[in-house]
């Protein structure tokens, strides 16, 4: 392997030696035709078009009580929780606690069958991003998340973020562990005669969810 | 490496009959141009371009000091990295891997760089089962195919040959709905992801700073092939490599919306390393495998821009060739316009003589290249290339003839007459049969310009 790496290296300088080495001048300003910025509703009006557009939903409740309630309306019959939901809304999966598994139920690591049971999952999130309807996760949701049929996503509004410019431009603030997983809407191909289906592997269903306790 | 490019011209003949394959491309093709179109009215394509075609060069033009970065950066996050100059120690490598977790099934989800060194032949050989995990994907290996479009790999197979394959191959009823069918592939799947012990990726980027790879992707079928298994193997080109993780902001705005007319798509996985302790899920260990296989050989030459390309498949939905003959037709991995380049260029010119051919030189394919690519331009040079290395006798002595006649007004009045004088006959249709095979000759005028016009003045 030491041998092909070095042979490898050896042929890319022999390839480039004399060339012109460019430096790209970076233009740091938005690609977008229209301005996204304001505040939470503006950029939450947006991400929830959005995600319309894709076939999923974006609500925003003031009260934990109320998400509560949507959830239990919403959600299916055997739901895995992600414990970091708990750190901030305690309230809100307490209902949910008698028929929900949380991801600390698992120990050191999720069996894939058993994982497989579940049809919805509830997690938190580390950002959302209001140009695309997209939100970001990491931790111990990727398997979880790609697995069931209806993905509920818990955000704050300091969370949303206008563009793909503020996602991307830190690379470590919105990155946290192994992996850094993008989802935007449902799972989805147009692979047969171009004709649209959800539901492909992952989820058919993507509902974020925002509590917007201004007294929290 | 198995290339049919060499028959080119047998193949292309064989597809532009096939007028189910034509209306399937054609509506398939027409349908990704629009959402293209409409995708890109919200941002500033030509501001994206110019910077993904400048953070491209930098990267290909410092490539040795990226690639090494990258490698620094992946290897801290605990990825085993792997180089292989031929598809040989690139197989070779992931059957390794595979033996090493006892694998008898592996995930895997799209990739060109595994298409192109023909992975899954070889381990299925080794008795290990690799299944597609992609829809199109899927589909193509249940029908034993190759894929014909770089995104849209069964563009050329209607739903009711699909549900005919299906019906054959998985007794799934006959029923065409793409819902379906959808649903259908998906149960089969799901349970190759429960029991797959190891999983196969491509990788669209690599990123120096960070280490990272990153694969898009809208079915979710990367994300459980690099999730739900013990070995994650990253099999890709040494040319992915970008610089910055914030040069992501650019190439996702670019990719989806150039592929499928996505602002972005369905899932983006950005892959730092294995599992850590405190993590519940995701692979024990991932491996990296840099494939060379004759890219480095680009480097300085005037093709250096090939290894810009990104894999969107914009260039095939706007070729009014491929339009009309596929994927298939042009006998390699890499087909349409960018195939026509990569072909002859990667794997050595004698074995795609008649792909820099294949187009009409119109230019839609460098129009539409979100890294722009002057492929057109290089195919015109390709074209040069090659009738240098095969020129024939009869070939010389009619372009002598033509530069002869160009240059001396009596020799082309009297070549005018000696044509019209032809065309009377059927002689010229004979002369130029494969022409005329699917287009008349131009009806030919009674007297030329100068004459018509000595006469009147």
């Amino acid at each position: 392997m030491k041998d092909s790496r070095e042979k490898i290296f050896a042929a890319i300088r022999h390839g480039l030696r004399g060339s012109e080495k460019i430096t790209a001048a970076r233009n740091n300003q938005s690609p977008l035709k229209k301005t996204l910025d304001g505040g939470f509703q503006s950029l939450f009006d947006e991400f929830q078009l959005e995600l319309k557009k894709l076939g999923g939903e974006a609500v925003v409740f003031a009260k934990e009580e109320d998400a509560s309630k949507f959830i239990m309306d919403h959600i299916g019959e055997n739901v895995f929780v992600y414990d970091d939901v708990l750190s901030f809304h305690k309230r809100l999966i307490d209902n949910l606690r008698v028929s929900a598994k949380m991801s600390s139920d698992f120990g050191r690591g999720y069996d894939k069958r058993e994982v497989a049971i579940f049809d919805s999952a509830i997690s938190s999130c580390l950002a959302c991003v209001a140009e695309t309807g997209t939100v970001t996760i990491a931790n111990d949701m990727r398997l979880p998340a790609a697995l069931v049929t209806k993905l509920f996503i818990i955000a704050e509004p300091h969370l949303l973020i206008p563009s793909l410019d503020e996602l991307f431009t830190d690379k470590n603030r919105n990155f946290k562990g192994s992996n850094l997983f993008l989802i935007t809407g449902p799972s989805r191909t147009a692979d047969i005669e171009k004709e649209l289906v959800t539901g492909v592997h992952g989820p058919r269903e993507v509902i974020v969810i925002f509590i917007d306790e201004k007294d929290r | 490496m198995a290339f049919e490019s060499k028959h080119f011209k047998e193949l292309y003949k064989k597809e532009f009959r096939n007028d189910q394959l034509r209306g399937n491309l054609k509506k398939a093709t027409i349908q990704a141009v629009d959402k293209r179109g409409e995708s890109f009215e919200e941002v500033d394509f030509p501001f994206l371009q110019d910077q993904a075609k400048k953070i491209k060069q930098e990267s290909i033009s410092h490539l040795n000091e990226y690639l090494s970065r990258y490698d620094d950066m992946a290897q801290k996050n605990g990825c085993n990295l792997f180089y292989a100059q031929s598809p040989d120690e690139a197989k070779s490598y992931v059957l390794e891997i595979a033996r090493k977790f006892s694998a008898r099934n592996i995930v895997k989800s799209k990739s060109m760089v595994t298409e192109e060194i023909e992975l899954v032949p070889f381990l299925a050989k080794n008795g290990i089962d690799a299944v597609e995990t992609d829809l199109g994907e899927y589909i193509v290996q249940l029908a034993n195919e190759k894929p014909s479009h770089i995104t849209t790999p069964a563009i050329h197979k209607s739903r009711k040959e699909i549900a005919e394959l299906f019906h054959e191959k998985i007794g799934s009823e006959l029923n065409s709905d793409p819902k379906f069918l959808t649903a259908e592939a998906r149960k089969v799947l799901r349970e190759k992801f429960l029991s797959g012990e190891v999983g196969i990726s491509g990788a669209n980027f690599l990123i120096a700073e960070t280490g990272d790879a990153v694969i898009i992707e809208n079915e979710g079928n990367a994300r459980l092939s690099t999730s739900s298994v013990r070995a994650h193997i990253i099999v890709t080109g040494i040319e992915k490599v970008i610089p910055k993780f914030s040069d992501l902001r650019i190439f996702m705005r670019l990719l989806g919306r150039s592929s499928t007319g996505q602002k972005l798509t369905s899932y983006v996985s950005i892959i730092r390393g294995p599992r850590s302790n405190d993590e519940k899920d995701g692979p024990e260990e991932v491996h990296v495998v840099l494939l060379d296989n004759g890219r480095s050989g680009l480097l300085g030459t005037e093709y250096q821009d090939v290894l810009h390309c990104i894999r969107c498949g914009a260039c095939l939905n706007v070729c009014p060739i491929y339009r009309n003959i596929g994927g298939h037709a042009y006998g390699s991995v890499y087909p349409g316009p960018i195939g026509s380049l990569v072909t002859p260029l990667y794997y050595g010119k004698g074995t795609a003589y008649d792909l820099p051919f294949a187009s009409t030189l119109c230019g839609n394919c460098t129009e539409v290249c979100p890294v722009g690519i002057e492929i057109h331009h290089h195919l015109l040079s390709l074209r040069h290339e090659m009738i240098s290395m095969k020129k024939s006798l009869m070939q010389s002595l009619i372009f002598r003839n033509y530069r002869m006649t160009m240059l001396r007004p009596k020799r082309y009045d009297l070549m005018g007459k000696i044509a019209r004088l032809l065309s009377k006959t059927n002689l010229l249709n004979h002369f130029m049969k494969n022409w005329t095979a699917y287009r008349a000759l131009p009806h030919s005028p009674g007297a030329s310009f100068r004459e018509i016009y000595r006469n009147k003045g």
